[in-house]
């Protein structure tokens, strides 16, 4: 029907557009802005980045040559050194995910409910969010000195002689996850307590009446509640620990002994320090992989959370 | 009608402000200095290329020492490189060989009154191949003792200048000194190595000065010298200082030299300029020799011209106008030059404004004795090679033979 309809403009002259182009049109105005965007700044480099990978191309020289798969083979086949950093990005992720989200609910069940000075604890924690994640790092990169540090120095008053976090491999990963949740654990907490507001309080009351102690409550009727949010949080910071770059750049520079280098930090070190830039990305093509599939299953568990 | 006037008038000055700076050229130089005192003295060099070039203006851009390569790369690979660059000696060779700068020599040999043949020719060595110059050393700077004379006084010491003068100035004298001075002075310590980044970033730097004293080289002909017996004998001295005597700052720890947190630290005197404000007696003076003899260690960085620049004739001669005579004695107060005639010139010695005449003349022997950091077009690879298992010997507890073999091992292959 609309199909029919023939706009006349001022003056009696007919638009040869229908209203169904003309409605197309305006529509692609007003999201061309984020398209012609996402086609320049995401589409266009994912493309470039995905031709470059097949290519050994040398920064300096500017020569680029088509090498096919080799440089995937290298990576998964020959570099020790590739599993070696992917086993310290699970290593962080195992360590950053579960800590981040346990710490996150506590806060959050903590502070969901309204009493005297709730905003201002909020604030407190999700402070470190919005704070300069390098000047961040810089202040625990002092704090985390061996000796001298202030760390150790607590420590020291209670009879505890604290290791030299940064230089030792073990520690340093500890040290690099310990600080990054404390940056981060804000954010899961909003998360979780917009989650926590959104259920409904009858269900709790009704439970209080039956008799169900508060870690029933709990157990039973909060925690399955939480599941999708705790679903999207878990996969959304399963994909930010995998991309974790400047903490790690400016606390260790992937040190010590490579203890602390993660994929992210070790694509930028092939492609920005020894201009490798064929392999850095080839390698960010299988992070990218990894994240992809990690997003794709986020995907289908809130499908099949929804169902 | 006064409308009209002003826009004649508005219109003819901005015609003008056009055709202005369409004629004038814009050269734009990278440098990693930010210190106001170095860009006061380039800015100066800068005017004075307008004597004949009144139509030339050269900018200066700052870009911080420990991207400065990377970021050089980067400006080259965009298709915007600086027309000049300071360039440092471990980033020339892979420069040259991908044939990205420009050929000085005929420029500089053109250059009235400009005697290429006055530099020094072990100083060209990584800049000159056969006739072809690929740069032009304006800083060959030795690495020196720098001493906080309050806290050798403290601990009631002699200082490395008055050691030095007794030909008492060795490893061994090194090490005790540095040791009574961590005793005298609680908190702090006898040594840091180079800017405190001995452990990361310039670890080659800390560990190379007291392997030349032994006798050995970091690496040198393609093969690993860190294993040989004079690099062992040296390291396991540095890591004694370290973690026995704790008299070095150890890894994780800060202790600024110039900040008085160390007695000690090796630099280059272009630092010199931040001693104004370190707020303690202090002095120059030379590494400390070994069994090797003396062997200084010399750092270098040059001037390139890119030659895909669009100024790249008159960039060259920027350089040849930097690089004269008068030019090189002004910059000497913070680059120690690469000409002769200069070196050689009591001006060098006794007119530096920061540095006094006695500890300049070993600065002056520093330059010609000295020999410069190895350099290799793989240089980032090797140090990235190297670092964790440098990392592994800077523990109270390594296994340093076992560590040192590492090292070796890592960089063999890319050497």
């Amino acid at each position: 029907m609309t199909d029919s309809i023939h706009i006349t403009r001022r003056g009696g002259q007919k638009s040869r557009l229908t209203l169904k182009a003309r409605e197309m049109m305006e529509a692609w105005l007003f999201v061309s802005p984020t398209v012609i965007g996402f086609i320049i700044f995401f589409l266009g480099p994912l493309l470039a980045v995905a031709y470059y990978s097949l290519t050994e191309w040398n920064l300096l020289t500017q020569q680029a040559t088509f090498v096919g798969l080799a440089n995937f083979e290298n990576a998964l086949l020959e570099n020790p050194d590739f599993w070696h950093v992917v086993r310290n990005s699970v290593i962080f992720a195992l360590g950053l995910v579960p800590l981040n989200m346990a710490l996150a609910l506590t806060l959050a069940l903590a502070l969901s409910r309204p009493f005297r000075g709730v905003v201002f604890f909020r604030t407190v924690f999700f402070a470190p969010v919005v704070t300069s994640a390098i000047a961040w790092a810089i202040v625990w990169k002092f704090m985390l000195q061996g000796e001298g540090g202030f760390i150790n120095q607590v420590l020291a008053l209670v009879g505890i002689s604290g290791p030299n976090w940064l230089r030792e491999p073990n520690w340093a990963m500890a040290a690099v996850i310990i600080t990054r949740v404390i940056k981060m654990v804000g954010l899961n907490m909003i998360l979780y307590i917009a989650a926590l507001q959104a259920i409904p309080r009858d269900y709790e009351e009704a439970a209080r009446l039956e008799g169900a102690s508060r870690r029933q409550i709990f157990s039973m009727i909060t925690w399955p509640l939480l599941a999708p949010a705790t679903l999207v949080i878990m996969v959304i910071t399963t994909i930010g620990s995998f991309k974790v770059f400047d903490h790690i750049y400016q606390m260790t520079g992937g040190g010590p002994e490579n203890g602390t280098l993660v994929l992210a930090f070790y694509i930028y070190q092939q492609g920005f320090k020894f201009f490798n830039v064929g392999y850095a990305s080839t390698l960010a093509m299988i992070m990218f992989a990894i994240v992809m599939v990690l997003t794709l299953v986020q995907v289908a568990l809130r499908r099949k959370g929804m169902e | 009608m006064r409308a009209a006037l002003t826009g004649i008038v508005a219109s003819a000055l901005t015609l003008l402000m056009t055709t202005t700076s369409a004629l004038a050229t814009d050269l734009r130089m990278t440098v990693w200095t930010g210190s106001e005192a170095h860009l006061k003295m380039l800015n100066g060099i800068a005017e004075s290329f307008k004597a004949r070039h009144p139509d030339v203006n050269v900018k200066f851009e700052t870009v911080p020492v420990n991207d400065y390569t990377q970021k050089l790369t980067f400006q080259v690979a965009g298709g915007n490189p600086p027309d000049i660059a300071w360039m440092m000696e471990d980033a020339a060779p892979a420069f040259e060989n991908a044939n990205l700068l420009m050929d000085l020599g005929p420029t500089l040999k053109a250059a009235e009154g400009y005697d290429f043949a006055d530099f020094s020719q072990p100083a060209m060595g990584l800049w000159q191949k056969g006739e072809t110059v690929y740069g032009i050393p304006f800083s060959t700077s030795p690495f020196m003792i720098y001493y906080n004379k309050d806290m050798f006084d403290k601990a009631g010491l002699e200082d490395p200048l008055a050691l030095a003068a007794k030909g008492e100035w060795n490893m061994t004298k090194f090490q005790q000194v540095a040791k009574k001075l961590t005793e005298a002075n609680p908190g702090k310590w006898g040594f840091e190595f180079k800017d405190g980044e001995g452990y990361a970033s310039r670890m080659t730097h800390a560990l190379l000065p007291p392997i030349r004293a032994y006798g050995g080289d970091i690496w040198s002909n393609e093969e690993c010298g860190f294993d040989k017996p004079e690099a062992v004998a040296a390291i396991k001295q540095l890591h004694d200082m370290v973690f026995k005597d704790k008299s070095i700052v150890p890894p994780g720890e800060q202790g600024d030299y110039f900040s008085g947190n160390s007695a000690m630290t090796v630099n280059q005197i272009s630092r010199a300029s931040k001693m104004a404000e370190a707020g303690f007696n202090w002095g120059i003076a030379p590494l400390p020799g070994g069994p090797g003899g003396e062997s200084p260690v010399i750092g270098q960085a040059g001037l390139v011209v890119f030659d895909q620049g669009k100024n790249k004739e008159i960039a060259a001669e920027f350089v040849a106008h930097m690089t004269n005579k008068e030019n090189v004695a002004t910059m000497a107060q913070f680059f120690p030059p690469a000409r002769k005639s200069v070196l050689e010139a009591d001006a060098f010695i006794s007119g530096n404004k920061l540095v006094p005449p006695e500890m300049m003349k070993n600065v002056a022997a520093a330059i010609a004795n000295g020999r410069v950091h190895p350099a290799h077009e793989k240089a980032p690879q090797l140090l990235a090679a190297m670092a964790p298992r440098v990392d592994a010997l800077w523990k109270a507890d390594a296994d340093v033979d076992q560590a040192i073999k590492g090292i070796c091992s890592a960089i063999q292959p890319l050497l």
